[in-house]
C-alpha cells in the first residue's frame, strides 16, 4: 500500500490527466486538435498561477483564503490607473496592491500569531470591502484596446497565459527546491520551532510567503482583467476553492514541509478538462462547482490515506 | 512586577466584563450620535436580529471548543432552506420547518463522518463541503428564489409569546440547553477534554470521533433553526444570497466571544454578547447612512482584532501560571 501511494503520489495526477483525455476524445472529436489543447491549458493557467504560491504557502504549514479579494483589488486598481499612468504602470501598481495585501497577512500572521485561516478570512472581507469601496461598487470599463493583448494574445500560435504560466513554473522551481527561502519554507512547515532554533528567521520566511501568494494573485488578477476589459471589485467568486483544489490534488501535503509544484501546474489543467467536458454537455454553472466540490473531496480522502498508512509505517518502523 | 499584576487584573476584568462593557458602549454611542437609533422599537427589533447570528454560533462554539471549523454553514443554510421552503405545499409548515432542521442537522452529520474519517484539518473538509451545498442548492433550484407560503412558518419572525418576540424567546431556548448540556452533562465535559488533549481524551476512555461527530451535528442542528428564523423574516430562501458570509459573521461572534481557537476553552455568552454587539454595530453604522460597505472593513477588523486580544489576554493570563 505504501508503494502505490508513493507511486500516486509521483504519478497519480498523469492518471487522472489521461483518464480524462481518454474520456472526452471519446466524447467529441474537437479535443484532440492542438487548438483544444492549447486553450483548456490557457483555461488552467490561471489557477495554476496562484496555485503556485498557494503550495507555498501550504507547504510552510498555512494557508490563505483571501486570493479572491486580492485578486479583486489588483483588478480595481489596475483598471482606474490605466488611463493616468499607462498600461506597464498600472500592471505593477495592481500587482503591488495585492502584494501589500499578502505583505499585510504575513504581518498579522508572523506578528501577532493569529491562525492564518482567521486572519486570511477577516482580510478577505476587508479587502472585498476596500475594493468595492473604492469604485462604489461598480465596475470600472477599460477603454485601452491594446490591454487585451496580454490576456488574449498569441505568440508563435501559443496563448499568452500559457508562457506566463510557464514562466512562473520555472521561477518558482527554483524558489521552491533550488533557493535557501524554499529550503526555509519546507523547515518551517514540518517543524517551526526546530527551524527556528536552527536559525532561520522564521517570520521573514512567513510574510515572504504570503507576499508571494498574493503577487501570484496580483499577476492572474492582471491576466483576467485584460480578457475582459474591466475592472470587477469582486472577481473570481470561488476561484479560492479551485485553486486549493489543484494544490492538494497535487500532491502537496496538507500537513507542511512537502511542496509538489509539478502537481500543481498538472492539476489545474485536469480541473481545466472538467471545465471544458462540463462545458461540453451543456451544464451549467452550478455543475463545475460541484464537480470541484466532489474533486477537492476526493484529493482529501487520498491525502487522509495517505497520512492514516504514514503514521501506520511509522509506527511499525518501516522507512519511508 | 507591579505593572503585570494590573495586567493580569485586567486580562481578569476583561475576560468576564469585556464584551457586556463594549455593547454598553456602543449603545451608548450610537443612541448619542443617532435619534433612531435610540428609539424602544429600533434597539428591540435589532436584539431579535441578533437571534439569526447568534443562534447558529452557539454550534459553532461547541465545534472550535472541540478544536475544529465549520465553514460550510452558510452554504448548509441555504440548502437546507431551499429544500424545506420547497416542501411547504406538501407537508405543512411544521413539517417543513422540521424538515429544514432535519436537512441541516444531516449535513452537519455527514459533515462530521468526513472530518473524523478522513483526518484532514475540518477547515478545509467543511471548506469543499461548502461548494458542494451550495451548488446543490442551486441545482435543485435552478437558480431562482423559493417563497415561503405558509402563515405559520412567516409568523415567527414577527410573532411573540406573552409579549416577547418569538425570534429572542428561540433564542433563549437554545442558549438554555446549550449552556445545561455544556455545564451539566457527561458530553459538554468530553467536548471541553478533546478540545484541550485529543491524546489525553482518547487515553481516557473517550470516544473521540463520536464526540467530534456530534459537535459537528449540533452545529447543523443549530444552522437549521437559525435558518428558519432567517427565513421567515425574509419570506423566502434565495440559492445564491441565503447564508452568503454567514459563516464568516459566526466565527468573528465566536472568537469575539472569547472562545479560544486553540480548544477546550467556550464562552456561550460571550458569543451571545458579541451577536449583540456586532449587529448594534451594523445597524448603527448603517442609520449613520455610511456606506454598507464599510460594515466589511468594519467586521473584517473586528475579527482580527478581537483574536489579537484574545491573545495578548491568554499570553498574560499564562504568565501568571508559570
Amino acid at each position: 500500500m505504501i508503494r502505490f501511494l508513493k507511486l500516486y503520489e509521483r504519478f497519480g495526477i498523469f492518471i487522472f490527466i489521461f483518464i480524462g483525455a481518454v474520456f472526452l476524445s471519446f466524447a467529441t472529436p474537437n479535443f484532440l486538435k492542438l487548438d483544444t489543447i492549447l486553450n483548456i491549458i490557457a483555461q488552467g493557467s490561471y489557477a495554476a498561477l496562484v496555485g503556485y504560491g498557494m503550495t507555498l504557502a501550504i507547504t510552510s504549514g498555512g494557508f490563505d483564503l483571501s486570493v479572491e479579494s486580492s485578486m479583486g483589488l489588483a483588478s480595481v486598481v489596475l483598471a482606474i490607473l490605466i488611463p493616468v499612468a499607462g498600461i506597464p504602470l498600472a500592471i505593477l501598481g495592481g500587482v503591488v496592491a495585492a502584494t501589500c495585501v499578502g505583505v499585510l497577512n504575513g504581518l498579522i500572521i508572523a506578528k501577532l500569531k493569529v491562525n492564518p485561516l482567521i486572519t486570511t478570512l477577516g482580510m478577505a472581507t476587508i479587502i472585498k470591502g476596500v475594493a468595492l469601496l473604492i469604485t462604489s461598487g461598480k465596475m470600472i470599463v477599460i477603454k485601452q484596446r491594446e490591454f487585451l493583448a496580454i490576456g488574449t494574445g498569441k505568440i508563435l500560435g501559443i496563448p499568452n497565459p500559457i508562457y506566463i504560466m510557464v514562466a512562473f513554473f520555472v521561477i518558482f522551481y527554483f524558489v521552491v527546491y533550488r533557493s535557501s527561502f524554499g529550503r526555509h519554507v519546507a523547515a518551517v512547515g514540518s517543524n517551526e520551532s526546530a527551524a527556528r532554533i536552527s536559525g532561520v528567521n522564521v517570520d521573514a520566511v512567513k510574510i515572504g510567503v504570503y507576499a508571494l501568494v498574493a503577487l501570484t494573485a496580483g499577476l492572474a488578477s492582471v491576466m483576467r482583467t485584460s480578457q475582459a476589459l474591466i475592472g470587477m471589485p469582486s472577481m473570481a467568486s470561488g476561484f479560492v476553492l479551485v485553486v486549493l483544489t489543484v494544490t492538494i490534488l497535487g500532491g502537496t501535503s496538507l500537513t507542511g514541509g512537502r511542496a509538489n509544484l509539478w502537481g500543481t501546474m498538472l492539476a489545474s489543467i485536469f480541473i481545466a478538462m472538467i471545465y471544458y467536458g462540463l462545458n461540453l454537455i451543456n451544464l451549467q454553472i452550478f455543475y463545475q462547482m460541484l464537480a470541484v466540490g466532489i474533486v477537492l473531496m476526493l484529493a482529501l480522502f487520498i491525502e487522509g490515506l495517505r497520512l492514516r498508512f504514514l503514521k501506520a509505517a511509522k509506527a511499525k518502523g518501516i522507512k519511508v | 512586577m507591579k505593572n503585570s499584576r494590573a495586567l493580569v487584573w485586567g486580562a481578569n476584568r476583561w475576560e468576564r466584563y469585556g464584551l457586556p462593557f463594549l455593547v454598553a458602549v456602543i449603545l451608548l454611542v450610537f443612541s448619542l450620535l443617532s435619534v433612531p437609533f435610540r428609539s424602544t422599537y429600533n434597539l428591540a427589533s435589532n436584539l431579535s436580529f441578533a437571534s439569526l447570528v447568534s443562534i447558529g454560533s452557539i454550534g459553532m462554539v461547541f465545534c472550535i471548543m472541540s478544536g475544529d471549523f465549520d465553514i460550510s454553514i452558510g452554504s448548509m443554510s441555504a440548502l437546507a432552506g431551499v429544500l424545506g421552503a420547497s416542501m411547504v405545499t406538501r407537508i405543512g409548515g411544521p413539517g417543513s420547518i422540521l424538515l429544514t432542521i432535519a436537512i441541516a442537522t444531516l449535513c452537519g452529520f455527514v459533515n462530521g463522518v468526513f472530518v473524523t474519517k478522513l483526518r484532514i484539518p475540518a477547515f478545509i473538509t467543511t471548506l469543499g463541503m461548502q461548494f458542494v451545498y451550495r451548488a446543490l442548492a442551486y441545482i435543485y433550484t435552478t437558480n431562482t428564489p423559493v417563497y415561503i407560503k405558509d402563515e405559520f412558518w412567516l409568523s415567527i419572525g414577527s410573532g411573540s409569546v406573552l409579549g416577547i418576540p418569538s425570534p429572542i424567546l428561540i433564542m433563549g431556548l437554545c442558549f438554555g440547553v446549550a449552556v445545561y448540556v455544556l455545564r451539566k452533562t457527561p458530553f459538554g465535559r468530553h467536548v471541553v477534554a478533546v478540545g484541550t488533549s485529543k491524546n489525553a481524551a482518547m487515553l481516557s476512555g473517550i470516544n473521540v470521533d463520536f464526540v467530534k461527530t456530534a459537535v459537528f451535528t449540533l452545529v447543523g442542528f443549530f444552522v437549521g433553526i437559525a435558518t428558519v428564523v432567517t427565513a421567515s423574516y425574509l419570506g423566502s430562501v434565495n440559492p445564491g444570497m441565503t447564508g452568503q458570509g454567514y459563516e464568516f459573521q459566526v466565527i468573528t461572534v465566536v472568537v469575539l466571544g472569547g472562545t479560544a481557537l486553540t480548544g477546550g476553552n467556550g464562552n456561550l455568552f460571550g458569543a451571545f454578547f458579541a451577536a449583540l454587539f456586532i449587529t448594534y454595530l451594523q445597524n448603527g453604522l448603517g442609520l449613520m447612512q455610511v456606506n454598507s460597505y464599510w460594515q466589511y472593513v468594519a467586521t473584517g477588523l473586528v475579527l482580527i482584532l478581537a483574536i489579537s486580544i484574545n491573545r495578548l489576554k491568554s499570553t498574560i493570563l499564562g504568565q501568571r501560571e508559570a
